[in-house]
């Protein structure tokens, strides 16, 4: 279960004209193993402003932070302080919990997403050639247009 | 007689069955591959239908941009099951495919010709095939435009305007018809009247403008009127009701985005990669009119050369307004492949030829698709090649056009397809 925070999300804006969000991503306890969790999240890169010289863009995507829910019985000894974090308990918004953050070691390296985007020397090479296709092909209809049609 | 309803309801049955094969295999990969075979438009509708169902305004759904009927068409998704749209649109081809007979027959085209265009353009097509067992709602756009053609056709222009106003609410791109259906309005009167309306008189026009002049000033005909009072009166009654129900959100989302929709996301259109370099240029807005600008004189050409011909007329308009429209996706070519039906009888040209120009066709799309999915699934930089592809791609479609033009021929030849049985 997941949950958006806005939940209007406007998933076609370009990265420059996009808002933060912030995603609650609620675990499922791993059945092969105990006392684990696993989570999968597909990530899907916004389009970037085209760049100067470069071919792609560097995205470096942090490791999440680790939240743990003192809302059963177990007792730990985070639950004895003030609440870092309300948010709520499960999927529904309704109810808050009390949420504490759980200091991890990432296993993997920083993640770093490669996003392709258009060169910006391209721009009047690429206004031109297509304003020049589009004259052309257009012309190619017109003169068929122009010779076979019914002007009677 | 019974002969020809057999064909045309075995075709139906088979495509029926295709397309309900289509939508259980969609059922599976949906719930066992990581890519889904819906699209994400589908699910967008069934959100908007369950926020209906909840007495809400659909436009709560971000990406929303359609009219309100169809998330209130689509409410069944909430209460029976969420296929139930899918299997809407279904039938909504095989309507299409039989008011496109009816309209073929009226034409004058035989019954075993009739029946082979639906199904080898429509019916047995993979495309609309595909795009409507993957949840798009164009099938319902197709039928309305097909409903409109058809009743002018026939001649009932009342019914013709009501589902042409029906049509331009759920899609905007049929307002492109508004000046060929006028044009042919006018022409039919005419030739009905005969000579004797001095309106008609055909003397020599000395010049083009001229020529244009008197087809403005005869426009105004009682049929003409008649059609955009009806159309007219249509559309405002729906859009005052959803206005009044939902506000601006629903002319926002409904009309307006689609009139300044500009996406700088990779997609067929030959101006994809310009208006994405040049997005936040001083010149985006020249840039943008520039791109407009082919696209309105083709149309105002083909209108004034070809209204006598409605249907071909509207097939040239659509095809050339999604070859040269800022936007294009597949599911827009379901807009003038619906059409096609009707076209082929008047197309004449060879087998061979045929087949090549479709394979053209589909060269151009697959041309385009492979650097596509590299971008965006593999994440390499192919920006140049899908470029290259969609000005090919454009140029593919051009010359197809400019083939279908020279190879156009007013009769149907019913005598010829006797022969051939």
């Amino acid at each position: 279960q997941a949950v958006l925070i806005p939940d209007a999300v406007d998933v076609e804006a370009p990265e420059y004209l996009a808002t933060d969000l912030l995603l609650l991503l609620y675990m499922e306890p791993d059945p092969r193993c105990s006392s684990c969790f696993s989570a999968a999240l597909p990530v899907h890169g916004r389009y970037h402003r085209p760049a100067e010289d470069s071919e792609e863009v560097l995205v470096v995507l942090k490791s999440p932070e680790v939240l743990a829910c003192c809302c059963d019985n177990r007792l730990r000894t985070e639950c004895w302080k003030p609440a870092e974090v309300e948010a709520p308990c499960s999927g529904t918004v309704d109810s808050p919990c009390r949420w504490y953050s759980v200091t991890h070691k990432p296993t993997y390296e920083e993640l770093i997403l490669h996003i392709p985007v258009g060169l910006r020397q391209h721009s009047s090479l690429v206004c031109a050639l297509t304003l020049l296709t589009t004259v052309l092909c257009s012309s190619l209809i017109l003169a068929a247009l122009c010779k076979h049609g019914q002007f009677s | 007689m019974s002969g020809e309803r057999s064909a045309l309801g075995a075709a139906l049955g088979a495509a029926l069955l295709a397309r309900l094969g289509l939508v259980l295999y969609g059922v599976y990969q949906d719930g066992a591959m990581r890519v889904r075979y819906t699209d994400v438009d589908y699910r967008v509708f069934t959100d908007a239908a369950r926020l209906v169902a909840e007495g809400r305004s659909p436009y709560r759904r971000a990406t929303y941009r359609y009219t309100p009927l169809l998330a209130w068409l689509l409410t069944p998704n909430v209460y029976l099951a969420e296929a139930f749209g899918k299997l809407l649109f279904v039938v909504g081809d095989l309507a299409a495919a039989v008011i496109a007979y009816q309209a073929l027959r009226q034409r004058g085209a035989g019954a075993r010709q009739a029946c082979g265009c639906c199904a080898t353009a429509w019916l047995l097509n993979p495309l609309p095939m595909a795009v409507s067992s993957r949840g798009n709602a164009e099938a319902l756009v197709a039928l309305l435009v097909l409903a409109t053609l058809y009743f002018v056709e026939v001649g009932s222009i009342g019914k013709a305007a009501a589902c042409y106003g029906l049509a331009v609410h759920v899609k905007i791109y049929p307002l492109t018809y508004a000046l060929p259906v006028a044009l042919h309005l006018q022409s039919r009167r005419c030739s009905r009247e005969g000579a004797i309306n001095a309106g008609c008189d055909r003397k020599a026009r000395p010049t083009f403008a001229g020529y244009l002049w008197q087809l403005c000033v005869k426009m105004l005909n009682c049929d003409t009127l008649f059609f955009g009072a009806v159309a007219g009166s249509v559309l405002a009654a729906l859009t005052i009701v959803f206005y009044h129900l939902y506000g601006w959100e629903f002319l926002e989302h409904a009309y307006l985005y689609h009139l300044t929709r500009r996406d700088i996301r990779h997609n067929f259109s030959p101006y994809f990669y310009m208006l994405y370099l040049t997005a936040e240029s001083k010149w985006s807005f020249f840039l943008g009119l520039a791109a407009f600008l082919p696209q309105l004189l083709l149309l105002l050409v083909a209108s004034v050369v070809f209204y006598r011909d409605l249907v071909f007329c509207c097939f040239l308009h659509t095809a050339i307004f999604v070859s040269f429209n800022k936007v294009c996706t597949s599911q827009y070519f379901v807009w003038y492949i619906c059409l096609l039906p009707l076209v082929m009888p008047n197309v004449k040209m060879s087998w061979r030829r045929g087949l090549l120009l479709l394979f053209l066709w589909f060269v151009g799309q697959g041309l385009w698709l492979a650097p596509a999915y590299f971008l965006e699934f593999r994440g390499y930089n192919t920006f140049l090649l899908v470029w290259l592809a969609g000005l090919f791609f454009l140029f593919i479609n051009s010359f197809i056009l400019s083939q279908i033009i020279s190879h156009y021929q007013k009769e149907v030849r019913v005598a010829k397809d006797l022969k051939q049985q």
